[in-house]
C-alpha cells in the first residue's frame, strides 16, 4: 500500500501557530548553534578536525566489511556477543530473544535512535516487557508518546509547563510545577527504582573501534552508564556506520561532537566498552536497516558520515520554525530530509523541500556532509521519480517556459517588480503567496541587473549576443 | 544466507573505492598544556569543583570539610581515605545505591576536558560510580594529559573493560533548556590533587 506523502508544511503551520513554542524553540536552537560557534573559534584546528573527522569517515566506509569483520573479531575475543540485523524486524526478534533466555521482564534504556527507526518498545511491549527510556527528554517523549523532536535533545519543542502536566499525570507531580529543577528531580526519583530492579539495560552507540573492539556512549545524564553498570546484562544497539579504525581516531569525533552538539568541549561521560563487567554479559547488535544500500548511492553516501550531532538542525531556519516532529520521521532537519527518503521514497518526498538550499547545515557539519547539495539533488530524484507534489509540478512546468526564454523572462521579472512595489498588501500576502506567510517580501529593486547593464555598456556588435545572453 | 553475510556481501558490491579515500596517519593537533592550571580551568566550566587541601590537613578532614553533613555513608577506594563502608561489604551493584560519597583515584586527567578517567581497576564496581551521590576523585598532577589526541594513547583504552572519562557531574538541559547539574548520575564532582 502506498503511503501518502509526510504534510510537512501544515504540521508547521500547526507549529508556528503556537507564538510561545514557537520562540522558544527558535531561541533555544539557535543558542546552542551560537555556543557551538564560539567553541569553534577557541580552536584554531577547528577545520582540520572537520576535514580529518571526513578523510577517517570516508575511509571506514570505503573499507566498512573489512573493519566490521575486524570489530567482530575483537570485541568478540574480549567476550562480548555480537549480533547482525538486516532491518528492525530481526533486530527487535534479537533483543526479545535475549531478553527471553534470561527471563528479563523489564528494560531500562538509554537514548538511540537507531532502536526508534526499529519501533523497539511496541515490539517489545507485546511480548510482555516494560521498557522504560531514562534519558530525561526521551522519557518525557516516551510519556507523552511521541517521536524524539530532535536527535540530541529530544523534547526541545515542549516548555516547562508541558513536562509538568506530563509528570503530574505519570509520577503524581504538581501539574503547576514551574522549575524545571524540581522535575529533574521527580524524574531522578521515579528512575532510581526502575533501574534498580531492571532485569537488563540497554545503550546505543555513538562510535565503535575495530581495532580493539570498543563501542563508545557519549551522554549527560549519566543514566547511560546506569543502564549498562547495574542490571548486569547490557544490550548496545549500533548503526554500523559508526564504525572508526583506531583507538586514536576518536579524538578527533570526542573533540568535535558535543562542541558541535550543544558547544560544550565534551559530553559529562564518555564511556567506552571493550567487554563485559564481573559477573555481567554484554551484546552488541549491528544494525544495517538500509544502511548498506545506501553506501551504494553516489550522491548520497556520505550522508552515512553523520555523528548525529544534531548541528545541522539547530542552524536550520526551516527546522527552528517547524519543529522536528513536523517532519513525521524518527529523523527530522536537514540529516533526517537526506537520508529519511532512502527508507521511503514516498512517505519522505516532501522532506527535500523543506529547505531555502541556504548551505549554513553544510557549513556547521563536523564530517563535512555536503547536506544542502543532498538536499538539492533528492528534489530532481523525486522529480525523476514523479514523486513531486502536484501543484509544485505545474509551477516547476511553468518556470522552466519561463527561464527557457530569456524575453518572457525578462518581462516578468520587471512585471514582478512593479507589482511588489505598487501592489496592496492584501494582494501580496494571501494564500496565493506562500512566501508571503509570516515574513515580509523584499524590498523590490529600482532596476534589474539586465535593463543597467544595457544602459551603461555599449550595444553588442551582432553576432555577439547570444554570448552575452548566455553570460551568468 | 545470515544477516550478517548478506550485510558484508551488499558492503563489497556497493563499497566507493577503497584507493580513493586514504586513512589519515593519527592526529595530534591543538594545545599541548597538560598543566593543572589547564585543567582546573577546564574542569570548573563542566559543573565540577576543586578541593584544595591546607598544608596540614588530611585528606579525611578535606572531605569532611566539603561535605559536613553527619552520618554520611562513605566509600573510599584509596588508601589516602577512611570511609565508613568497604567495597569488598557491597556485593552488587543495587548494594551500591545507599552510598553518599564515593572516594575513588582517577587513572588520569585530560587538561583540555576537565576529564577524569576510571575503569573496573580504580571502581572494583562500576555501578558505584553512577549510584553514588557524590564523588571525589584523587588526581595525580603528574597523571595529567593535554589533550583528547593524547588522551588516546593512553594505555588503559586497550585493556579496561569498561573505562569512563567524567567531566564534572551528571547533568542535563532537557526541559526547557535550563542547565541542571546533578541529573541522574553523580550530583557533584570534585578532583582533589594528590600525588601517587
Amino acid at each position: 500500500m502506498k503511503e501518502k506523502p509526510i504534510n510537512h508544511a501544515g504540521a508547521a503551520a500547526t507549529f508556528i501557530a503556537d507564538k510561545p513554542h514557537l520562540d522558544f524553540h527558535d531561541a533555544r536552537l539557535w543558542d546552542m548553534r551560537q555556543k557551538r560557534d564560539a567553541q569553534m573559534h577557541v580552536l584554531p584546528e577547528w577545520q582540520e578536525l572537520r576535514s580529518r573527522a571526513s578523510a577517517i569517515k570516508e575511509h571506514a566506509l570505503a573499507n566498512l566489511a573489512d573493519y566490521l569483520e575486524q570489530f567482530e573479531r575483537n570485541a568478540k575475543r574480549n567476550g562480548i556477543h555480537v549480533h547482525w540485523a538486516a532491518d528492525g524486524t530481526e533486530h527487535n526478534r534479537i533483543v526479545a530473544e535475549i531478553l527471553a533466555a534470561r527471563g528479563a521482564r523489564t528494560l531500562i534504556k538509554s537514548k538511540s535512535m537507531v532502536t526508534e527507526e526499529c519501533d523497539l518498545r511496541p515490539y517489545l511491549a507485546a511480548r510482555g516487557v516494560t521498557v522504560t527510556e531514562t534519558d530525561l527528554g526521551e522519557r518525557i517523549q516516551q510519556l507523552d508518546d511521541q517521536l524524539p523532536s530532535h536527535i540530541v535533545v529530544p523534547s526541545v519543542h515542549k516548555l516547562t509547563e508541558d513536562v509538568a502536566r506530563i509528570f503530574a499525570r505519570h509520577y503524581g507531580t504538581d501539574p503547576d510545577a514551574d522549575d524545571p529543577h524540581q522535575l529533574a528531580e521527580a524524574q531522578r526519583l521515579a528512575a532510581r527504582p526502575v533501574i534498580l530492579h531492571a532485569d537488563a539495560g540497554m545503550t546505543g552507540g555513538n562510535f565503535f573501534v575495530a581495532e580493539t573492539g570498543t563501542f563508545v556512549v557519549c551522554t549527560n545524564e549519566g543514566n547511560a552508564d546506569l543502564s549498562a553498570t547495574v542490571p548486569g546484562v547490557h544490550i548496545a544497539t549500533i548503526g554500523i556506520e559508526r564504525v572508526v579504525p583506531r583507538m586514536a581516531d576518536l579524538g578527533v569525533f570526542i573533540r568535535l561532537l558535543s562542541r558541535s552538539a550543544l558547544g560544550s568541549p565534551i559530553t559529562q561521560y564518555t564511556s567506552h566498552f571493550r567487554g563485559p563487567q564481573d559477573g555481567g554479559e554484554m551484546h552488541v547488535i549491528l544494525v544495517d536497516n538500509g544502511r548498506s544500500a545506501r553506501l551504494g548511492m553516489d550522491d548520497f553516501w556520505t550522508s552515512l558520515k553523520c555523528i548525529r550531532c544534531g548541528a545541522c538542525m539547530n542552524t536550520c531556519p526551516v527546522y527552528r520554525r517547524s519543529g522536528g516532529l513536523s517532519y513525521g520521521a524518527v529523523y527530522s532537519g536537514p540529516i533526517g530530509a537526506i537520508i529519511d527518503p532512502t527508507f521511503n521514497e514516498r512517505k519522505y518526498s516532501t522532506l527535500p523541500y523543506a529547505s531555502t538550499l541556504n548551505g549554513s547545515c553544510t557549513n556547521v557539519c563536523p564530517v563535512k556532509i555536503n547536506i544542502h547539495e543532498q538536499l538539492f539533488k533528492w528534489r530532481q530524484v523525486l522529480v525523476e521519480h514523479h514523486q513531486m507534489p502536484f501543484v509544485k509540478r505545474e509551477i516547476m512546468h511553468m518556470a522552466g517556459k519561463l527561464m527557457g526564454q530569456p524575453k518572457l523572462y525578462r518581462a516578468a521579472i520587471a512585471g514582478t517588480e512593479t507589482a511588489l512595489g505598487t501592489l496592496p498588501r492584501f494582494a501580496l500576502y494571501n494564500w496565493l503567496n506562500p512566501w508571503g506567510k509570516n515574513r515580509e517580501l523584499p524590498e523590490p529593486v529600482k532596476e534589474t541587473f539586465h535593463s543597467w547593464y544595457r544602459r551603461n555598456r555599449p550595444a553588442a556588435k551582432p553576432g555577439q549576443t547570444d554570448n552575452a545572453e548566455n553570460t551568468p | 544466507m545470515s544477516a550478517r553475510d548478506t550485510i558484508l556481501a551488499t558492503l563489497r558490491r556497493n563499497s566507493p573505492d577503497p584507493a580513493a579515500h586514504p586513512l589519515p596517519e593519527p592526529a595530534l593537533l591543538g594545545e599541548s598544556d597538560a598543566s593543572p592550571e589547564r585543567f582546573t580551568a577546564s574542569l570548573i566550566p563542566m559543573g565540577g569543583t576543586m578541593l584544595d587541601r591546607d598544608p596540614d590537613e588530611t585528606l579525611d578532614q578535606a572531605i569532611a570539610r566539603r561535605f559536613p553533613q553527619p552520618g554520611l555513608m562513605i566509600c573510599s577506594l584509596v588508601p589516602e581515605a577512611t570511609g565508613t563502608v568497604h567495597i569488598e561489604d557491597l556485593p552488587t551493584p543495587q548494594a551500591a545505591e545507599p552510598v553518599d560519597v564515593t572516594i575513588v583515584r582517577a587513572a588520569f586527567g585530560i587538561a583540555e576536558t576537565g576529564s577524569i578517567f576510571l575503569s573496573e581497576s580504580q571502581l572494583h564496581l562500576n555501578a558505584i560510580a553512577h549510584l553514588t551521590q557524590h564523588m571525589v576523585v584523587l588526581l595525580d598532577p603528574a597523571q595529567i594529559t593535554a589533550n583528547m589526541h593524547t588522551a588516546y594513547l593512553r594505555p588503559e583504552f586497550h585493556t579496561a573493560r569498561y573505562g569512563v572519562l567524567m567531566s564534572g557531574p551528571s547533568a542535563t538541559a532537557d526541559i526547557q533548556g535550563v542547565l541542571i547539574r546533578g541529573a541522574q548520575g553523580v550530583r557533584s564532582l570534585t578532583v582533589c590533587f594528590a600525588s601517587q
